[in-house]
């Protein structure tokens, strides 16, 4: 209590330190960076309904635009905004916030850093990454089902602090959060005006230094809070994620990633919000576990290319019944720099519920561009 | 019992003397060497980037972080080499940190008028290769022994006997290596990146183009075309390629004219034979008297 309480105040000695300097603002401008993403897909499930397994026709969608900014506030903290517009339709996106925090880098004590503000939260590897810099177009099935769409993004503050482990590098993050993001990826928002449900999410992660040529980092991510706003339900994530990564030369490089999440929850409705029901047909609350994984590994080659495969097994937050499973391969053509870049996938996703099942396929076409100074994301 | 003492005490100066010595990391192997030049046995050294591996593009891993998040100082060549600089300096947490720009007191060279991508990766400072000019050692020299004396003030003349002990030998083997090279002053070369703006200029040599058709830019087939021709018509017996580029441009090039594919070592580290910055220049400038022989 005594160390959250010197932290906070340190913190606060910070955020004041920075106000005073404010009046010598510099002139100098964020970097300013804008990264659209274009889609050309097709697949084979829209008419299964009726029956017919037909590849639809390629339609150009527009996928989405991130525009980020980013600057030193002061010589201790800085910001970054990351807005979106999202697709598919160019013409009626507005304009959202997905990321604008700040960070204090240094001047805390205990080496720690302090963000506030909505943020992709570290919780597992692929969530802090944007999908701009993923290798493949779509995202994995387990991020999607249990984190939604967009992820773990929240309202919060995080602390951080590297751990006393010699030359290895272990950071243990800790946020707190307003709890908004997982009514995105249950369905359920909280629309009774009821005090916010607050959740919290930490990661411990180490990073191995192999070779001079390889590395691997392990993270252990944990997240809870309540996804029912009205029964006050609470859910429980445990989430293990390994990277490892060989880059022989500028011209190649292998990286292999997975991750493992794991679901506790108490709920009295599934995803599709029918009530649980007991033997003798009365709604009940039940005790859910379940869980999803994906694994990918991506070599590229001649510094221009990349060619890549995943594998996604999940099952539903709710259901160990409602199962997806999907294989992907890719290919990557980046010309010239990566600056610009063409996304070829084929995926095949297979889902199973008690109702039988179905088995759709993808086909699908990105391209990017990345105008402006987009700093390189950490390994 | 006073053995025991004497073991002790002795063991606590060891702890105090290391834990005194001037933690230094640098961006290149090539500061290192100085800076372990003038620091002795006062300096710890570590540096980011290997030799042989191309210092624009350096992946922002944690162990950097870990490297800088005890030292006192960051040695960098600035002039926006080391992009990936700043986020290893956040990353490191480490409050009492003090970058040191080496590029300070530097003539620079290749300022651009304007800096778009259209130009590839130019730097908007300028060529930041300037350390492989020797004579631009002395001031990356002065420049260290300053920010060493800041650290550990009592070490100033220490630190400064010792840069000029090291620039004596510097000098004559800066004479040396001139006088070699006189013979060859005038000689085109091709090189594959712009690397070795400064290196030419001290030596009188014509750097006819770049492999790259722009900085940072895979090589084109147009452009292969183009420097086959210019290096047919031009009589040149060198193509320049560091450690870490990959040579099957130069080499097409070669084969179709008879021009020699050299790889010269930009850092320490960068061919088993650059083993501190002298054998460096030393290995560079008898490859290269070989070629144009």
């Amino acid at each position: 209590m005594r160390c959250i309480r010197t932290c906070l105040c340190a913190g606060v000695v910070v955020v004041l330190a920075a106000g005073n300097s404010a009046i010598a603002q510099t002139s100098a401008n964020p970097d300013i960076s804008v990264i659209p993403r274009f889609l050309i897909e097709s697949n084979d499930g829209e008419k299964l309904a009726e029956g017919k397994r037909e590849l639809s026709q390629p339609d150009f969608m527009f996928e989405e635009l991130e525009v980020a900014l980013s600057a030193y506030l002061n010589p201790y903290a800085r910001a970054d905004v990351v807005l979106t517009l999202p697709g598919p339709d160019v013409e009626v996106g507005k304009l959202g916030l997905e990321e604008v925090y700040a960070t204090i880098l240094r001047g805390l004590p205990l080496d720690l850093n302090l963000r506030f503000g909505k943020y992709r939260v570290e919780f597992g590897k692929i969530n802090m990454t944007h999908p701009h810099a993923w290798s493949f177009v779509t995202q994995p099935l387990s991020q999607e089902r249990f984190l939604g769409e967009e992820g773990l993004n929240d309202l919060g503050v995080s602390v951080s602090t590297l751990l006393p482990t010699g030359d290895i590098y272990t950071k243990l993050t800790v946020d707190l959060l307003r709890g908004g993001s997982i009514g995105k990826a249950t369905g359920i928002s909280d629309t009774s005006g009821a005090k916010p449900t607050y959740a919290t999410s930490g990661r411990l992660s180490s990073f191995f230094s192999l070779s001079d040529a390889s590395d691997l980092e392990v993270g252990l991510s944990g997240y809870t809070g309540i996804h029912d706003p009205y029964t006050r339900d609470r859910f429980w994530y445990a989430n293990l994620d390994v990277k490892y990564k060989y880059r022989p030369s500028t011209y190649t490089s292998l990286v292999v990633q997975g991750e493992y999440l794991h679901n506790t929850r108490t709920a009295i409705q599934d995803r599709n919000f029918n009530p649980f029901l007991n033997s003798e047909g009365l709604p009940e609350s039940r005790s859910l576990s379940t869980a999803g994984m994906y694994v990918y590994a991506d070599y590229q080659f001649l510094k221009i290319f990349s060619i890549g495969a995943r594998y996604d097994w999940s099952q539903s937050p709710y259901s160990s019944d409602d199962v997806a499973r999907a294989f992907a391969v890719f290919f990557g053509y980046y010309p010239v720099e990566e600056t610009l870049g063409l996304r070829l996938q084929y995926q095949n996703t297979r889902t199973e519920q008690p109702g039988g099942g179905q088995s759709v396929n993808l086909i699908a076409l990105q391209a990017l561009f990345s105008l402006g100074p987009h700093k390189a994301h950490p390994f | 019992m006073k053995r025991l003492a004497c073991l002790c005490l002795l063991l606590l100066i060891s702890v105090v003397a290391s834990d005194a010595a001037v933690r230094v990391v640098t961006s290149l192997p090539d500061l290192g060497d100085l800076a372990r030049r003038i620091g002795g046995d006062r300096v710890t050294v570590d540096n980011i980037v290997r030799g042989d591996q191309n210092p624009h593009f350096v992946e922002v891993k944690p162990s950097y972080m870990m490297k800088l998040k005890n030292a006192d100082l960051f040695l960098i060549i600035g002039m926006d080499l080391e992009m990936w600089g700043p986020q290893l300096v956040d990353g490191s947490r480490n409050a009492g940190l003090t970058v040191v720009d080496l590029s300070q007191g530097i003539r620079k060279l290749e300022v651009p008028a304007r800096v778009d991508a259209s130009q590839g990766d130019v730097h908007r400072f300028g060529n930041p290769h300037y350390w492989l000019d020797p004579r631009n050692v002395r001031l990356m020299m002065e420049e260290i022994v300053t920010a060493l004396a800041r650290v550990a003030p009592s070490d100033e003349p220490y630190f400064r006997s010792n840069a000029e002990a090291y620039l004596k030998i510097l000098d004559a083997k800066i004479t040396e290596w001139e006088t070699e090279m006189i013979p060859f002053r005038g000689s085109k070369i091709v090189t594959f990146h712009k690397s070795w703006t400064y290196f030419a200029e001290w030596l009188g040599l014509v750097v006819a183009d770049q492999v790259e058709p722009k900085p940072g830019i895979v090589p084109s087939p147009s452009h292969t075309a183009d420097l086959i021709t210019l290096v047919r018509q031009g009589k040149i017996k060198a193509i320049i390629v560091e450690p870490f580029y990959d040579a099957s441009a130069p080499e097409q090039i070669a084969r179709t004219t008879g021009a020699r594919v050299l790889r010269l070592a930009t850092s320490v580290g960068g061919v088993d034979q650059a083993t501190d910055y002298i054998s460096l220049m030393d290995y560079n400038i008898r490859t290269l008297i070989s070629a144009l022989r």
